[in-house]
């Protein structure tokens, strides 16, 4: 969505002074990088949780907790290559594609029931590559051929989708064959299941690179000012391609840990997911319109999405309401957010 | 004096846009620890003069020289490691970045702050302290620039301008331009002892219309007029009158009008009374009749600019009311302000005036497709006619009105413009914002003389002129804002030999 | 406290006006060429597939092809029309969606009523998005995504989860499919009215002169007096009611509803028709005769795929591949735009 108003001279920006700063709990602010903390955020997630384990002892247990995690894993590792897209004012739609391709590519060269090659660490490789290679693919037509990301990355769901499909050919359904693999995502380390250890390495590596290097901070910054950005000498360009290669190797990655929980290929393996990790981010405080939020709050809209789903099926909601109740979520946050701004001579895209 | 070269040195320095020369031959120097201060009147040459000290222009003609070095800078980061820093009135701060991050923001890659891309927030913030605490402000480097108050952030943009290469050999620049223009009296004062500290170390050109504030801060002003420098003396012995001389075109003592406006009976085509719009004007009255041309002067913080919108609907005020015709208007939107005959031709011509996409024809429909309007649909045939027959009467050029109007020079995207408001029989009140900004003489005087054909057939305008020499040949009655207060009133069909000057100063 | 109005540090920058003043003759080829290029990409498919396998293009087969074309197009249509306001639709498909569930639910009962029904409710809802977008002013992205959300329950609770057959009054919709003219079923011919009566629109009204101008520049519509929000909602009102006419072509091909069934993919097919058809994802253009070749390229491309030998399942790499490519010739670059 090439936003062309944005730089022309600030016919709806507000310059006037500001008064004094606003403190935000301090230490808590710092780690998920702005000054209005997501008290909000947090304390919905307490109440739900207190209010599911009220409405279903089942929620608040053992077992429950780990599904919970389980599901989270995958979501989790993809909002994280969303939000540093989301950061710099892009979006990748291309995620459930991505997914498909990587996952199918890695279950046919893994141990499975089709074919008989079992390439091990290479399967993850190839996987892994097709996610970057698309990713790369998306962020070069965006940034070198000034095509809106929008439309790349929905080119690229396709193309993801497309060699999902020709992967799956005509023949059976490949299924892992190997136990190791199959177990490994539900198996637990230190009493949580492996996915989402995985998945926590991912959001370590997602908040070093967001919070600690100069390419994180500079996407925040292309989001919040890119003609600033450019001029000050920042190799704008080369951000903004490896900020969706990431995303792509991220969406392989999940791919493939999709395809392990489920045990067996499949092209629409990520299928949904993009309705997770979008409102995630938003409901976290991810403006789409780039250079606000973070992982750590993404992260908190990715665990209140799965949560409430959970504790919504657990106390006998039926899951047809799911994306209702995500939509209605995501309505609500957009507005609470954007009510305060309202201005007549302000351009809603 | 020395053998010390001056930090800037300046020869013959020439820009000319089409057929205005913006920057015309301007030699300077300015020395170590010096604070200059630069002045002249909107469209005087200033803002394109910074434009070549940051590097964001190309001078066509002339010599830069930054402490004994000859410059030629391509991008605005040349003139960073420079050591020239540009605090903008419009501030280039990344809102949602720390205090740190926004000063040391160039350094990071060569200064050891940061290793393989990885950001080392410790030192960052430790340096981003040692500017903060050399230059003597108390802010806390991990603030996020977003919260801190308008003059805060000026702070930091003064910051990140002394915040060059520590190794760097010469005195670094630091050019303030109009930092003073939206701040309140206490921060003022703030931005005062800022900038008599930064003179220990760095030299400091100061762009402000106010003269008394140039006149206390700083050791030398130079006033530009027309692209050129007419005036560069010490603040020591000159007064304000001599200032005002070198900023305005020696003009005659202005007489009456000669145009006759005889006020027309009735009610006024527009009147207002106590309107207030916090922080932006106070307290303001006037009224506008047929036919009659009301100025309204002031500086970049006068507030003329948000009273001219709320006029038109596209702001709304706390208190007060507005009078259109005699009947007092409640609700006020754009849409209603347009159905009540007003028009509104705003400063920022290729954002809010025009759709630049759109060819004449559909720009001059748009806001009134009655003329060429049957039911639902419109009539192309006669919007190209109504067209035809403004780009006719205006000389739009090239004479083209299916041409994208993105694709004309401004001149000519000011007149299309002004014929989408003119084109309607009704029109009451003109309200005119800069309308001649940007353009040259010819398309100037086309443009006044549509001004005063509107008004002479009983419309109503309220001007916000580029200059008081525009005021001065437009209006029958000029209004003074001075930080959002009306402070004078001159009747031109009364008032004999008003001078420039004068009006100057109840601004200032 | 800034006077907004008297930026002198903005004051005369006309070089990059001269600059464009210069080259009318390269923006205006390129305008045409926007214009220009959906139906020849369209006819350059037909060519390859009546060279490659003429037995494609027989009357069968484009029947076949206009009818899978028609839910495409008809929602592409009122997805072309948001985004010439720059915004856009994400929940047009949910809308068709949904309206094919309570078309069969009400068909039997109230025959050719449900259709008024269908398209009286699909409007309102089209409405209600254009309604919070303009008074709250979110983002149209995340704004439908959360509708796109809430109507997929609607049509999952509404329908049981089941498929419903319509078979009372069945013959009432089923005709619109069954009824051709030139070999093309009329649910097609339905989309070319539209196309035909939105393109006259766009061109020839007050209203369609205002969408554009907000696509163009919301601002510069703003200060001329254009009512933005009138228009906001009309146009999303439009996409809704555009949905609605998609319903009637989903039931009179399935003869029956479900949230699984045909209709349920069709927002990607739609926004690509609306794109390959010349659309501007970034607002101001918008064409919809072109949206016509744009609907039948997208639903040519799995036939031209088989034809070649690519079989079926290329189809969705071809997909994507063209969006791509047809986008990127047609998207103008301004230089100093922000592209996000």
């Amino acid at each position: 969505m090439a936003d062309a108003a944005q730089s022309g001279g600030g016919g709806t920006r507000a310059a006037g002074p500001r008064t004094a700063p606003r403190h935000g709990g301090a230490p808590f602010a710092r780690l998920f990088g702005a000054t209005t903390g997501p008290v909000g955020l947090i304390s919905a997630l307490v109440v739900l949780i207190l209010v599911f384990s009220v409405l279903n002892p089942r929620f608040a247990s053992v077992e429950n907790l780990q599904n919970v995690l389980f599901q989270v894993s995958v979501p989790l590792i993809l909002v994280v290559g969303a939000t540093l897209v989301i950061q710099m004012g892009s979006i990748d739609l291309s995620v459930e594609g991505i997914m498909g391709a990587a996952g199918m590519a890695w279950i046919l060269l893994s141990p499975n029931t089709r074919l008989a090659i079992d390439l091990g660490v290479w399967a993850w490789a190839v996987g892994l590559g097709v996610g970057l290679g698309l990713g790369l693919l998306t962020g070069l037509i965006y940034a070198k051929l000034k095509v809106p990301s929008f439309v790349v990355s929905l080119g690229t769901w396709y193309v993801g989708l497309g060699i999902a499909i020709l992967l799956y050919g005509n023949s059976s359904l490949p299924s892992l064959t190997s136990d190791a693999l199959e177990r490994w995502p539900t198996a637990l380390t230190l009493g949580l299941p492996n996915s989402f250890w995985l998945a926590v390495a991912v959001l370590a590596a997602g908040v070093l690179i967001s919070n600690h290097t100069r390419f994180g901070r500079g996407l925040m910054a292309i989001g919040n000012n890119e003609p600033i950005a450019r001029g000050s000498g920042m190799p704008v360009d080369l951000y903004k391609v490896a900020a969706f290669a990431i995303a792509g190797l991220l969406c392989g990655l999940a791919g493939i840990l999709a395809t392990m929980q489920l045990g067996s290929g499949s092209t629409d393996i990520g299928f949904g997911q993009l309705f997770i990790v979008i409102p995630a981010a938003v409901i976290g405080g991810t403006a789409l319109s780039g250079g606000e939020g973070g992982m750590m709050r993404s992260t908190l809209g990715v665990f209140l999405l799965i949560i409430l789903n959970n504790g919504l099926v657990l106390a006998g909601v039926d899951p047809d309401y799911q994306s209702g109740v995500f939509g209605l979520l995501l309505l609500v946050a957009i507005i609470a957010v954007a009510w305060p701004g309202r201005d007549r001579l302000k351009v809603a895209k | 004096m020395t053998d010390v070269p001056p930090v800037l040195k300046l020869t013959e320095i020439s820009r000319t846009f089409g057929k205005i020369k913006a920057v015309d031959s301007v030699s300077l120097e300015i020395r170590k620890g010096e604070v200059i201060g630069l002045t002249g009147e909107n469209g005087a040459g200033k803002t394109t003069l910074l434009k070549i000290l940051s590097g964001i222009e190309r001078p066509d003609e002339g010599r830069m020289e930054i402490n004994g070095q000859v410059a030629n800078f391509r991008r605005p980061t040349d003139a960073l490691k420079a050591g020239i820093g540009i605090v903008h009135q419009e501030q280039s701060l990344f809102t949602n970045l720390t205090v740190a991050e926004n000063i040391e923001h160039q350094n990071i890659d060569r200064s050891g702050l940061g290793r393989f891309g990885i950001q080392n927030w410790g030192r960052i913030n430790r340096s981003a302290q040692e500017v903060l605490d050399k230059i003597g402000v108390r802010l806390d480097p991990r603030a996020r620039v977003g919260d801190l108050s308008f003059v805060d952030r000026q702070m930091v943009e003064i910051a990140r301008a002394v915040s060059v290469d520590p190794d760097m050999a010469g005195t670094p620049l630091v050019i303030l331009d109009e930092p003073t223009a939206v701040l309140e009296q206490a921060e003022v004062d703030v931005l005062e002892r800022e900038i008599r500290k930064l003179r220990e170390f760095a030299s400091v050109i100061f762009v402000s219309h106010r003269l008394d504030e140039v006149l206390r801060i700083c050791d030398r002003v130079l006033v530009m007029r027309h692209g050129a420098l007419t005036s560069d003396r010490s603040t020591e012995g000159v007064t304000k009158d001599e200032l005002f001389r070198a900023m305005v075109d020696e003009t005659p003592r202005l007489s009456k009008r000669d145009r006759a406006a005889p006020p027309q009976p009735g009610p006024a085509a527009i009147a207002v009374s106590g309107l207030t719009r916090e922080g932006k004007y106070r307290d303001v009255s006037f009224s506008v009749r047929p036919g009659e041309i009301v100025a309204l002067v002031g500086t970049n913080g006068s507030g003329r600019g948000s009273l001219a919108r709320t006029l038109f609907g596209a702001e709304t005020s706390d208190s007060g009311t507005i009078e259109v015709a005699g009947t007092r208007v409640g609700g006020w939107t754009i849409p209603r302000a347009v159905a009540a005959g007003l028009a509104y031709v705003p400063a920022e011509r290729k954002v809010e005036g025009m759709i630049g996409g759109y060819p004449g024809t559909r720009n001059i429909a748009l806001a009134h497709p009655e003329a060429a309007r049957s039911g639902p649909f419109l009539r192309h045939a006669k919007m190209a006619r109504i067209a035809q027959d403004w780009f006719d009467r205006l000389g739009v050029s090239p004479n083209d009105i299916r041409q994208p109007l993105g694709q004309f020079s401004g001149g000519n995207q000011q007149k299309v413009v002004l014929a989408k408001w003119l084109n309607n029989p009704d029109l009451k009140v003109l309200i005119l914002d800069h309308p001649l900004r940007g353009l040259d003489v010819g398309v100037s005087q086309a443009v006044n003389r549509e001004i005063r054909a509107a008004c002479d057939t009983g419309t109503a305008v309220v001007l916000i002129p580029d200059t008081i020499e525009e005021a001065l040949e437009m209006a029958d009655e000029i209004l003074v804002l001075k930080d959002g207060e009306v402070t004078a009133r001159h009747d031109m069909r009364t008032a004999d030999g008003l001078a420039v000057q004068e009006i100057v100063a109840e601004m200032i | 406290m800034t006077d907004r109005a008297d930026p002198s540090a903005r004051a005369a920058a006309p070089a990059p006006e001269d600059r464009a003043g210069r080259l009318p003759g390269g923006l205006r080829r390129a305008a045409s060429w926007h214009v220009l290029a959906p139906p020849l990409v369209f006819f350059a498919i037909l060519l390859v597939v009546s060279v490659a396998n003429p037995a494609y293009l027989g009357p069968f087969g484009v029947s076949i092809a206009t009818a899978s074309a028609a839910p495409i197009l008809l929602v592409a249509l009122g997805q072309a029309m948001v985004l010439n306001i720059g915004s856009i639709d994400l929940s047009n498909a949910a809308i068709a969606l949904f309206g094919t569930i309570l078309f069969a639910l009400t068909i039997p009962a109230t025959g050719l009523a449900a259709i008024v029904i269908v398209l009286a409710v699909v409007t309102l809802i089209g409405a209600f998005n254009g309604a919070v977008l303009a008074y709250t002013q979110v983002p149209s992205f995340a704004l439908t995504l959360g509708t796109f959300g809430i109507l997929q329950t609607a049509s999952l609770v509404l329908s049981g989860s089941e498929t419903i057959y319509v078979s009372e009054n069945r013959e009432l919709v089923t005709a619109l499919y069954a009824t051709r003219a030139f070999g093309i079923p009329l649910t097609f011919w339905i989309g070319v009215a539209a196309a035909i009566a939105y393109w006259t629109m766009l061109r020839f009204t007050v209203a369609g002169q205002n969408m554009t101008a907000v696509g163009k520049n919301e601002s510069g519509a703003i200060f001329s007096a254009v009512p933005i929000r009138r228009v906001k909602i009309a146009v999303f009102a439009l996409s809704g009611f555009t949905s609605g006419l998609a319903v009637l072509a989903i039931v009179a091909q399935a003869g029956s509803a479900s949230a699984s069934g045909l209709g349920s993919a069709l927002l990607l097919p739609g926004i690509a028709a609306a794109l390959v058809g010349g659309t501007s994802i970034s607002g101001g253009q918008a064409n919809p005769i072109n949206v016509i070749f744009g609907a039948l390229t997208v639903a040519f491309v799995p036939i031209a795929a088989q034809a070649l030998g690519f079989g079926a399942q290329a189809q969705s790499l071809v997909y994507g591949f063209f969006i791509i490519v047809v986008v990127t010739l047609t998207t103008t670059r301004a230089r100093g735009i922000v592209i996000k």
